[in-house]
C-alpha cells in the first residue's frame, strides 16, 4: 500500500497553503496512506467509530468553536481521543487559533498539527487533489505515449517491433510525445489512468541507426508534454498468416491495466504499411466513437436494414431476424 | 524463466554505452528479457529502459529472463555485466 510521510505533504504543500507547525513535529514521519481528510466533528462529539487512522484531519471553525462549548475537562479528554487514535496530521483551516490543550496534546501523542490561513473547503480540496496525485496506484510499461489529436494512445508491443520510429513519425506529423519505452502509469480519479515519461529520460528517445535523440530540441516545445491520460492502447504485432485480427471494428476489446478497462486496438505491422497514418486514423476514430459514433455499427445497422428489406416472403416466420 | 541477481562492477556502472552493449547483447535473443532495481522493472532491449535504471557500482539488479534460448542469454549477459561491460575497471 502507498503512504507517504507527513513531512512530505508539509515539503510539497507549506509554500502554496502557507502552513505553519504548531506542534507535533516528532511525529512528522507518520504516515499518511488514505486521499480522503476527515473532519473529526463527530469524533470531537464522541462519536468514534468512523475516526479513521492515517488519515488526515481538518479542523475548521465548526470543530473549534464546538470544542469551545465543552467542559475544559469533557474537551480535553476529546482531543485526546483524537489524538491517539492513530490520525496522520491536523490541519487548522482560516489561521484559527488552536486550543492550548490541543497544543500539547500534539506534542505529547507526536501528531503533527499544522496551520493554514486558507478557508477550509479550498483546504480540503487542495490536500485532496495532492494526496490523489502522490498516492495514486502507480506501475511502468514497456511502450510510447504520444497525444495524437489530443487522444492520449500508447503504444505497446515487443522490442524492435517499432514502437519508437511510429512515435517519431507522429511526432513529426505535430503529435506530442510524452514518453518513449518507459511509460509511468498512475490512475487518479478512479477512473483515468495518465502516463507520463520517466524522469531521467524524458523528452528522449532512442531510434535504431540514430540513437538517443532529445524531442524537445528537435521539434521544439509543442512536440513534447507531461503526462496525458490514456484513452486507447495500440499493441504493435507481427504480421503472420494466423494472426486473429479485428477485421469489423465490431468488437470492443480492452486492456486491463491498474485494474480499469482501457479500448484497445491490435494492429499489424507489415512493410509498405504506413502505421503513422493508421494510428492517426485510428485516434480519428476514436474520437467519433468518443462522440457516439460507430462507423462499424453503423454499417453493420444499415447493412442488416438492405438484407431485410430484400428477404423475400417464404411463408415461414423468420425467426432470427426477430430475435 | 531463468533469474539471477548481479551486482554491477565497473566505476561507471550502467551508463550509456554500458547500457549499449547489453541491449546489443541481449536484442538477438528469442527471449523476453527483463532487469528489476528495486520497484523498477525495465524491458532489457530497450536503451532508454535500462537508463532509467540509473544502476551505479555495487547496486543490484535482478535480471529474468524467458524464451526458448534463455539459458544460452543467461549465460552471455551475465558474463558481460559481470566482466564490468568490458571495461576495465
Amino acid at each position: 500500500m502507498i503512504s507517504i510521510p507527513v513531512r512530505y505533504l508539509y515539503d510539497h504543500l507549506y509554500k502554496d497553503l502557507d502552513l505553519e507547525i504548531l506542534a507535533g513535529e516528532k511525529g512528522m514521519d507518520r504516515a499518511i496512506r488514505i486521499a480522503r481528510i476527515q473532519k473529526p466533528g463527530l469524533a470531537l462529539a464522541g462519536f468514534l467509530d468512523q475516526l479513521h487512522r492515517d488519515r488526515v484531519q481538518i479542523l475548521g471553525a465548526t470543530e473549534l468553536s464546538y470544542l469551545e462549548t465543552l467542559d475544559q475537562d469533557l474537551g480535553d479528554e476529546r482531543m485526546d481521543q483524537l489524538c491517539s487514535a492513530g490520525v496522520s496530521c491536523l490541519i487548522i483551516a482560516k489561521n484559527l487559533i488552536a486550543p492550548e490543550s490541543l497544543v500539547n496534546l500534539c506534542e505529547l501523542h507526536q501528531v503533527p498539527l499544522l496551520r493554514s490561513p486558507e478557508i477550509t473547503s479550498s483546504l480540503i480540496r487542495r490536500v485532496t487533489v495532492y494526496l490523489e496525485d502522490v498516492l495514486a496506484p502507480e506501475t511502468s510499461v514497456h511502450g510510447c505515449l504520444v497525444d495524437v489529436f489530443g487522444v492520449g494512445i500508447l503504444l505497446i508491443g515487443k522490442s524492435g517491433i517499432g514502437k519508437s520510429e511510429c512515435a517519431l513519425g507522429l511526432v513529426a506529423r505535430g503529435h506530442r510525445l510524452v514518453g518513449d519505452d518507459v511509460v509511468v502509469l498512475r490512475r487518479k480519479m478512479q477512473d483515468a489512468i495518465f502516463g507520463s515519461a520517466e524522469n531521467l529520460i524524458k523528452y528522449h528517445m532512442e531510434i535504431r541507426g540514430l540513437g538517443i535523440l532529445n524531442i524537445r530540441d528537435l521539434f521544439g516545445v509543442s512536440s513534447i508534454r507531461k503526462s496525458k491520460k490514456i484513452e486507447l492502447v495500440v499493441e504493435l504485432v507481427e504480421w503472420h498468416n494466423d494472426l486473429k485480427v479485428e477485421r469489423l471494428g465490431l468488437e470492443d476489446n480492452t486492456y486491463s491495466m491498474l485494474g480499469l478497462e482501457i479500448p484497445y486496438l491490435n494492429i499489424p505491422v507489415r512493410p509498405a504499411r504506413d502505421l503513422t497514418m493508421i494510428i492517426e486514423v485510428a485516434a480519428r476514430n476514436h474520437l467519433l466513437r468518443r462522440m457516439g459514433f460507430n462507423a462499424a455499427k453503423e454499417f453493420d445497422k444499415t447493412l442488416n436494414e438492405r438484407l431485410a428489406s430484400q428477404t423475400q416472403d417464404t411463408g415461414k416466420p423468420d425467426l432470427e431476424s426477430m430475435e | 524463466m531463468v533469474r539471477v541477481e548481479l551486482v554491477i562492477p565497473n566505476k561507471l556502472g550502467l551508463h550509456a554505452r554500458a547500457a549499449g552493449k547489453l541491449v546489443e547483447a541481449a536484442s538477438p535473443f528469442d527471449c523476453e528479457i527483463w532487469l528489476n532495481k528495486g520497484q523498477q522493472r525495465v524491458n532489457g532491449k530497450s536503451i532508454m529502459g535500462i537508463l532509467t535504471l540509473a544502476a551505479a557500482r555495487g547496486e543490484t539488479i535482478v535480471m529474468e529472463i524467458t524464451g526458448p534460448d534463455e539459458e544460452r542469454a543467461l549465460k552471455v549477459l551475465k558474463k558481460l555485466v559481470l566482466s564490468g561491460f568490458g571495461e576495465k575497471a
